[in-house]
């Protein structure tokens, strides 16, 4: 029963991660003035916020208590699903972070489809044909992917195909087909418009909705991709001096087999470990690359917001709610990179906890 | 001095420093290589007088890159000003060398302490900051850069009451005083808060591997205070993996800096916090599709500062790449492979 012990010690990890964080966020909130604080609590209003109003909130909801207990409340607040009305979105914040999560989640979910195999795929390739052309066209590539930054890539992607050759088009579905997906006939299953697609029998929004994936889920993944190609390489070639592999030729087993069926197995721990300790930085790729292509994700209540919020109340409630849920993106690609861990290395689910 | 020799032995070290150099210099440069208007009030921006067309000016004398307009916020209101990009570019090296080193530095001392501290103490304290150091990890800092933008909004908080014209003024807190006063970058404080941790995991795994080696217990035996042995004995010998991550962050930040300041959570063209390359990308973002969805119609605005950009992150980039294989003896089994 080790691998549910092991499960269960991620699990807590992952809420005493959140919570390190998210106190973390409130303490840098507390630099800002009390009166900013207290819009995290404005009730539904279509009102201008008022001066006597803040000062209300902050007598009701205790801001002037210490940070431990005003932590601790907006804590319980957050976890009750309460995460404050936004004047700027004129919208409440998680419903208007869950609504278009959907979109996100279909970018993030097909990068990381699309970049944790082929990473290591290529990576151990190029190493097994170390010193060769293709090895050689790897790390070429792999530079270059590393050296573009991902929002040039983006705006250059843009510029030749949507533009210049019209083969993809930015947004996340031409018209006819938006039309369709919110007409009545359409039931939104899953969310994700490749799956429903499929599931509604009606191919041609998959297409319709991969096509407009092409480009945003190429700009994310490039990067990544020769990241952890690059990790996948050096694990390998450190793999391959060791004395199981020699063994393992010794017993019969062909270089290639010894390769693939040990080396990799062992060279897969660095690169799945590398990815997930990036997964933090592929979502801030995400909403990078959502306001590039513009993508209507999660990162938009943040544009909505900078355009209308006033310069008199700072949007504080969006802010704080896209930074919590930045989090809750993040943990559970942590989670599944941490469980294909374990799944390959079983020593994984021996480990102590320290 | 073996270790140099092995630096330079391998060419594409050479490309490394020599774009590295090529920047610095530039950088030192640039009074003579991009003459202010007023050379005794150098600025790091220059306006070409007189033109009211609003479509940036392409290149041409005076201006060899060409200008970008934009709606400027001045004393007099707001006024149309064209910005001259190769100025703006040549200027902009020190404020990309400053961001990029600043950040970079500061992140690294930061974890470089926590890493240290947790390696070496360990038990509880190691347990507390390495799951810190997690915690940290799971953060994306796209999100944090705008939380610090919003908090610093609120510096002139004005809020109206009930029966009143007369806005109350909140008055700024010591955080915001002490950032104004000091004229710190948020989103340089930002992107320190929020990488640190590459170096506290490295430094952290290290020392707890030099920890038992027979020199530390030596210093022990001898009675040595336990933080002397930290940085006498333990971090100069930790310390390699954490100066190779150094130099790929440099370039990894202004980066990361440019493509916030290019889909706007870094607040507006107006604030002199942002350097000259992301303004002028920022300036220029309306007009990189031309007429006709021609993208090279307006090729100045975007392309040289691009390529500059590029150019700057491979630098540091092949920088770390050849300290690795020069400062990690363990990588040089590989040597054969890796370059």
């Amino acid at each position: 029963m080790s691998v549910w012990k092991f499960l269960v010690r991620r699990a807590i990890f992952m809420m005493l991660t959140f919570v390190i964080i998210t106190a973390v966020l409130y303490g840098v909130l507390m630099l800002a003035p009390v009166e900013a604080r207290a819009t995290l609590y404005l009730p539904r209003t279509d009102y201008g916020v008022s001066y006597t109003m803040l000062r209300g909130i902050i007598e009701d909801h205790g801001l002037d208590d210490p940070y431990p207990v005003q932590y601790v409340r907006w804590l319980g607040k957050l976890l009750r699903g309460d995460w404050g009305w936004s004047p700027a979105l004129r919208d409440d914040v998680l419903t208007a972070l869950l609504r278009r999560t959907p979109v996100t989640a279909e970018l993030t979910l097909w990068s990381v489809l699309v970049f944790i195999p082929f990473g290591i795929l290529s990576g151990a390739m190029a190493a097994w044909q170390r010193g060769r052309t293709s090895d050689h066209g790897f790390r070429l590539l792999a530079f270059i992917g590393t050296s573009i930054p991902p929002f040039i890539l983006g705006l250059m992607l843009l510029a030749i195909f949507y533009v210049g050759l019209r083969w993809f088009p930015v947004g996340r579905l031409t018209l006819s087909s938006e039309l369709l997906v919110k007409s009545a006939e359409f039931r939104t299953i899953t969310g994700l418009l490749v799956v429903d697609g499929l599931l509604n029998g009606r191919p041609d929004i998959t297409l319709d909705a991969l096509r407009h994936l092409v480009l945003p889920v190429f700009t994310l993944s490039l990067a990544h991709w020769a990241t952890l190609g690059r990790v996948t390489r050096a694990a390998m070639l450190e793999e391959i001096h060791k004395d199981y592999i020699s063994t393992a030729r010794g017993k019969g087993l062909s270089w290639r087999q010894a390769l693939w069926r040990h080396a990799l197995r062992n060279a897969m721990l660095p690169a799945l470990n590398s990815a997930a300790l990036s997964a933090a930085s592929l979502v801030t790729g995400v909403f990078v690359v959502e306001v590039i292509f513009a993508l209507p994700g999660v990162s938009a209540p943040l544009s909505i917001s900078t355009r209308t919020a006033s310069t008199l109340i700072p949007d504080i409630t969006t802010t704080m709610g896209f930074s919590v849920y930045g989090i809750l993106l993040v943990l559970p690609l942590m989670f599944i990179l941490d469980v294909l861990q374990m799944l390959i290395d079983p020593r994984l689910r021996e480990e102590v906890l320290l | 001095m073996r270790r140099l020799r092995h630096f330079f032995a391998i060419r594409l070290n050479w490309v490394a420093l020599i774009i590295v150099i090529l920047f610095v210099a530039v950088a030192l440069a640039a009074p003579w290589l991009a003459p202010p208007n007023d050379p005794t009030q150098p600025t790091s921006y220059r306006y070409v007088e007189g033109i009211t067309q609003v479509p940036p000016l392409p290149p041409g004398p005076g201006v060899p890159l060409g200008t970008v307009a934009y709606l400027m916020d001045t004393p007099d209101g707001r006024e149309l000003l064209h910005f001259d990009i190769y100025h703006s570019l040549i200027w902009g090296t020190r404020a990309v060398l400053r961001f990029g080193l600043l950040t970079a530095l500061a992140a690294a001392l930061l974890g470089t302490f926590v890493g240290a501290i947790s390696g070496y103490v360990g038990s509880m304290l190691h347990f507390v900051l390495m799951r810190i150091t997690d915690a940290f990890l799971a953060f994306p800092v796209i999100a944090g850069v705008w939380l610090f933008h919003v908090l610093m909004q609120t510096t002139n908080l004005m809020l109206f009451d009930y029966n009143s014209l007369v806005p109350i003024k909140i008055p700024a807190t010591f955080f915001q005083q002490l950032v104004l006063g000091l004229g710190l970058d948020p989103v340089m404080l930002t992107l320190i808060l929020f990488s640190w941790m590459g170096y506290a995991r490295l430094t952290n795994a290290r020392i707890a591997s030099l920890r038992n080696a027979e020199y530390v217990e030596a210093a022990i035996v001898m009675g040595q205070r336990p933080l002397r042995i930290i940085f006498r004995h333990i971090l100069p010998n930790a310390i390699a993996p954490a100066i190779v991550l150094l130099a790929r962050d440099v370039g990894g930040m202004v980066v990361l800096q440019t493509a916030f300041a290019f889909i706007g959570v870094c607040g507006t063209v107006n604030s002199t916090a942002i350097p000259e390359w992301s303004r002028v990308l920022m300036m220029g973002r309306n007009w990189i599709i031309g007429q006709n969805g021609n993208p090279f119609q307006y090729w100045w605005l975007y392309l040289p500062v691009t390529v500059a950009l590029i150019l700057f992150g491979i630098g540091w980039n092949l920088l770390g790449d050849g300290l690795n294989l020069t400062l990690n003896p363990h990588e040089m089994t590989h040597k054969h492979f890796d370059q």
